[in-house]
């Protein structure tokens, strides 16, 4: 073995398009720090000085559970969601069929009904609840009708990403055997995307659960309008107090939506 | 033939349970909601109004604002999407069950499930106390609040990584440096970039949210002429979110494509829906 005659091969280098992506990655990093004025000095003296609001998480108060009016601003919130999910989500289950080409022959209204999504789901949560605060006034129903939509979008996108993957052949076989269009949907399509169609529907209460909190800080019913009021009167122990208990009931619910959706899938 | 008879249909008790849960449900809510449902009857005529006041006659004046506001809504949540990486892939790697052992993994999942469950928004109202009505604010909750996810996502990945690259380190008597660096890093890397991408666009929607609360970017502006009945300025905010969202995904998207291709990474978006 003549090993000094070895050459090792020069390592490869970076490609020039990962260079330009990391590059890229840090003036956008640097560009943006300056924008929100970052500062991690402040951020440690803000967060070393005393201050009421961690004063108020290290004492919780979970005397809230007895409050009648925490109790009924809980199931207000359990209620919307409720509501707010089987109402949106029933009708995503129309719009992802009117979204597809066997669901909805005509071309021109499925590009619009696909469109209409895309733009009701690029609007959030909390945006919908300000929009119908101010077109209905302050209450539950702008919490409802926000819900209603959120669900609506989401639900809708994950059910027609799943109608795009479905088994033609059962489409096919209803309609050689000269099965209408309700039937067809009825019978070949359905059974399809039934149990992946309950498990988003369970995944949107969960995420309208969670929404459902923070719609009352802009004035839409739910626990958030008590989250609300104890803040406005800088009672952050009672905060706490509620936003722990509002985790605990997500947690129990979430527990119980994946022990469902573990069975149906 | 007359003789044959169908056979009964199989109850499905599960089924049958749940739907009448639902129904139980839906009849409960509407009872225990006192909601004015004759309020829905001008709905569309209130919507159609305001939608004519928000977008028929837009001012161009307002523009260059409002894009500057959406600039800062970006950039909270990039430097917030980071700072949650920045503690997001140390803590994950300690969650991976293959990497620690199963007691610190749990642990560390826990925090996880914790940050998980807070709404940023929720952090958002408790920050404001503390760091005022700057776009601080949104950075931090953000960044707090992004933890949990990108942890979560990141444990996952790396307890899906092959062995033989480990073993192969192993055989070659690398110390556990350089195990980890040659030996997972290579692995994880793309997914979590990728991962990150796309809790950025996440978080795009998230600061714009917040800004409704006043934490910093085009949330606030729209939420101002909303509450003052700046129509048009609202209008042009929302329009200014839509569009903005658009493009930052498309942008983003591309490029977790781009990185994904070059990798033998398996997912392009996290499947957080499955149970």
């Amino acid at each position: 073995m003549q090993a000094s005659e070895l050459k090792i091969p020069k390592k490869p280098g970076l490609r020039g398009s990962v260079m330009f992506s990391i590059s890229f990655a840090f003036v956008l990093t640097i560009v943006t720090m300056i924008t929100v004025e970052f500062s991690l000095l402040e951020i440690i003296e803000n967060f070393t000085r005393p201050n009421m609001v961690v004063d108020g998480l290290l004492s919780p108060d979970l005397t809230q559970i007895f409050s009648e009016r925490s109790r009924s601003a809980f199931l207000e919130t359990l209620q919307l969601a409720i509501l707010g999910t089987v109402s949106g989500g029933g009708l995503s289950l129309l719009m992802a069929f009117w979204a597809t080409d066997f669901g909805n022959p005509i071309g021109w209204l499925r590009v619009v009904v696909r469109n209409f999504n895309n733009v009701i789901r690029s609007i959030p949560d909390l945006l919908w609840a300000l929009l119908f605060v101010t077109a209905v006034g302050v209450g539950i129903l702008p919490g409802l009708l926000a819900l209603f939509f959120f669900s609506m979008a989401v639900v809708t996108k994950l059910t027609s990403d799943t109608l795009d993957g479905i088994d033609q052949g059962p489409i096919e076989a209803a309609r050689a055997s000269g099965s209408g269009q309700l039937s067809m949907l009825r019978m070949a399509v359905l059974p399809q995307i039934l149990p992946s169609y309950a498990s988003f529907l369970l995944y949107g209460f969960e995420l309208n659960l969670r929404a459902s909190a923070v719609l009352g800080l802009v004035g839409a019913g739910g626990i958030g309008s008590r989250i609300e009021f104890f803040r406005g009167r800088l009672e952050w122990s009672e905060v706490w107090g509620l936003v722990l208990m509002f985790f605990l009931v997500v947690f129990l619910v979430e527990r119980l939506s994946v022990t469902i959706r573990r069975r149906l899938v | 033939m007359s003789n044959l008879s169908l056979p009964n249909k199989p109850v499905d008790w599960f089924r049958n349970t749940i739907t009448l849960a639902i129904a139980v449900a839906v009849i409960w809510s509407l009872i225990g909601l006192e909601i004015k449902w004759e309020r829905l009857i001008d709905l569309p005529g209130d919507l159609y109004v305001i939608g004519t006041l928000m977008f028929g006659e837009m001012n161009i004046e307002d523009f260059p604002d409002l894009v500057g506001a959406m600039w800062e809504s970006i950039s909270i949540a990039w430097v917030g999407t980071l700072i949650a990486a920045l503690f997001a892939i140390p803590l994950s790697f300690l969650a991976a069950e293959n990497l620690v052992g199963r007691p610190l993994a749990w642990l560390i999942r826990q925090v996880f499930n914790l940050l998980r469950a807070i709404p940023e928004v929720i952090l958002a109202v408790a920050l404001i106390p503390i760091f005022g009505l700057t776009p601080l604010t949104g950075v931090l909750a953000i960044g707090i609040g992004s933890i949990g996810t990108l942890g979560k996502l990141f444990y996952e990945v790396i307890e899906a990584i092959k062995k033989e690259p480990l073993e192969a380190a192993d055989a070659v008597g690398a110390n556990k440096l350089v195990r980890f660096r040659w030996g997972v890093v290579p692995q994880v890397m793309p997914e979590m970039a990728s991962f990150v991408l796309y809790r950025f666009e996440v978080n795009i929607r998230a600061s714009a949210v917040m800004g409704l609360i006043g934490a910093g970017g085009i949330g606030n502006d729209v939420a101002q002429a909303l509450r003052f009945n700046d129509w048009s300025v609202a209008g042009m905010g929302m329009l200014i979110v839509i569009f903005g969202t658009i493009t930052v995904d498309a942008i983003s998207g591309a490029a977790r494509k781009q990185i994904i291709r070059g990798s033998s990474a398996k997912s392009l978006t996290p499947v957080e829906v499955q149970a």
